[in-house]
């Protein structure tokens, strides 16, 4: 590393301290800093620049606060309390799991919600927006039928009981693991985070080869096709976003995106002409559908026709 | 001793008062001097070096007294900078350098509307944060357009707020890095013959 990369390394260190807020002792080894070298205060200004230029992007924030539909994450210390007390919940259910059947529960959330429950064997689940889902843990086995939406799932594992997820006609059985389903009708995709999981294609007493994916690997799953693929890190990373509330999109034609977000808003995006082909790369909030059509009409120069049911967007 | 102290104070208020004068007249000029420099100075890796130079010498000046041209004064700078590397290497007659005189008229373009500008800029900053890594780009979007501080990140996000902090750093280093690509100056290129002009940078 060179002096100026070594610099500018220290000059984004206390710049993100500056960002959080200094202490006492703090603002006197800062101006200390400032004071050794020219250059220190130079390379700091620039970045500072950098780092100010993108409070612009403040202005696609959408004008009603966040919390008022998603729940916020809690405090810490709450956080940890409730922790404690769901692993007391689930061991407690847990234990009664083994002595008797808990009847089937049936969880679901609304377009644009999400929800993070634990089942009865202390399993912990995540729900998407627009999902429903069954669970029915018994002696015998543990079962969550997927009728529809997008759910995560990090298993407690347990070889004499499989954990098992039906979505459609397809079975996803833990081999230990973290993955994601979604559904959509026919089309069933799998998303491994850790561990390993099997896919099978099942029709009635049917039941077809089974494959088997781990981590950082995704199943695409039709009617009657079922695809393995191989993913980088970054793409499953993306492909979890959902889970804090966030789309990513790398390069994919606008009509894509657009039936994406759709996903989670109740005024659906119509896309017409050749503005369908349009690429977008990005994130955004994934009910921030304001702030994206914005930055259709102000980064793209885009036409936007609103009306109560639903946002036209074309050349 | 009073008078010691209102000396101190007057010192930190002439630094403060610098800083923001250097951020205001002279860092937005930084993409027109950096094609100011790629245009006129044949060795190209040397060109973020000579950047930095002139914003010492700007700088330094600023501190006895501010010119009243900042970005005249910053180009004559610059141009004084090749003058004396030149004579030093003794390799690139004088007259080669561009004129910058000629850049003012190529950047003040009247005909793109500001708008225009605004949606490019929003533009670009997307695309930056788009390439920041996952974790990275959530902390930057929840503390830049969401508005939170690093502490309400933390919170959202149930990551530590050093975390956050290391983030923000690293965030900071890449967005810099995004918007003035000229940051990573090329390495010199061995293959090329002594004497000819490298022209990657169009």
């Amino acid at each position: 590393m060179n002096r100026r990369e070594k610099i500018e390394e220290e000059a984004a260190d206390w710049l993100a301290r500056v960002d959080r807020g200094l202490s006492r002792e703090e603002e006197v080894l800062f101006a200390r800093w400032k004071a050794a070298d020219i250059e220190h205060r130079i390379i700091f200004l620039q970045l500072q620049a950098a780092w100010q230029r993108a409070d612009r992007l403040a202005a696609m924030r959408q004008p009603s606060p966040s919390a008022s539909r998603l729940p916020r994450r809690l405090p810490l210390k709450a956080a940890a309390i409730a922790a404690v007390l769901v692993m007391c919940v689930g061991l407690g259910l847990g234990l009664a799991y083994r002595a008797r059947d808990i009847p089937p529960q049936r969880f679901e959330t609304a377009i644009g919600a999400r929800r993070s429950l634990n089942l009865a064997d202390g399993t912990h689940v995540e729900l998407n927006t627009n999902t429903v889902i069954h669970a029915s843990i018994t002696r015998e086995a543990r079962t969550v039928t997927l009728d529809r939406g997008q759910a995560y799932f990090e298993v407690v594992h347990d070889d004499r009981h499989p954990f098992v997820v039906i979505a459609g006609n397809h079975r996803i059985t833990d081999l230990g693991t973290k993955f994601s389903v979604r559904r959509d009708g026919d089309r069933v995709d799998v998303v491994v985070t850790e561990g390993e999981v099997r896919v099978e294609h099942i029709a009635g007493e049917h039941v077809g080869a089974p494959v088997v994916a781990e981590r950082n690997m995704v199943v695409i799953a039709r009617r009657n096709e079922t695809l393995v693929a191989q993913r980088h890190p970054k793409e499953i990373d993306d492909a979890m976003l959902w889970r804090s509330g966030m789309l990513s999109f790398n390069q994919e034609p606008l009509a894509a995106v657009a039936e994406d977000i759709n996903r989670y808003n109740t005024r659906k995006i119509e896309v017409v002409g050749p503005a369908r082909d349009i690429r977008i790369g990005g994130s955004f909030r994934s009910d921030n559908i304001e702030g994206f059509t914005q930055l259709l009409r102000d980064g793209f120069g885009l036409k936007i026709v609103e009306t109560d049911d639903k946002i036209v967007i074309s050349n | 001793m009073v008078g010691v102290r209102a000396c101190a104070i007057q010192g930190v208020r002439l630094e403060d008062d610098v800083e923001q004068w250097f951020a205001r007249e002279i860092l937005p000029l930084e993409p027109m001097l950096d094609r100011y420099l790629r245009r006129s100075w044949r060795d190209q890796w040397e060109v973020l070096d000579l950047r930095q130079d002139a914003y010492v010498r700007v700088y330094e000046a600023a501190l006895r007294e501010k010119p009243v041209n900042p970005r005249n004064f910053l180009f004559q700078v610059a141009r004084n900078l090749m003058i004396d590397r030149s004579r030093r290497k003794n390799v690139v007659s004088f007259d080669s350098f561009a004129d910058f005189d000629g850049m003012e008229a190529e950047d003040d373009q009247p005909d793109v509307e500001q708008s225009t500008a605004a949606q490019q800029e929003i533009r670009l900053l997307r695309a930056a944060i788009g390439e920041l890594p996952p974790r990275c780009r959530e902390v930057v979007t929840l503390r830049k357009i969401e508005g939170l501080s690093q502490r309400d990140v933390a919170r959202r996000m149930g990551i530590t707020e050093d975390t956050v902090e290391r983030q923000v750093a690293n965030g900071i280093r890449l967005l810099r890095k995004y918007l003035n690509p000229n940051q990573a100056s090329p390495a010199p290129d061995t293959h090329l013959p002594a004497g000819s002009l490298k022209v990657s940078w169009k």
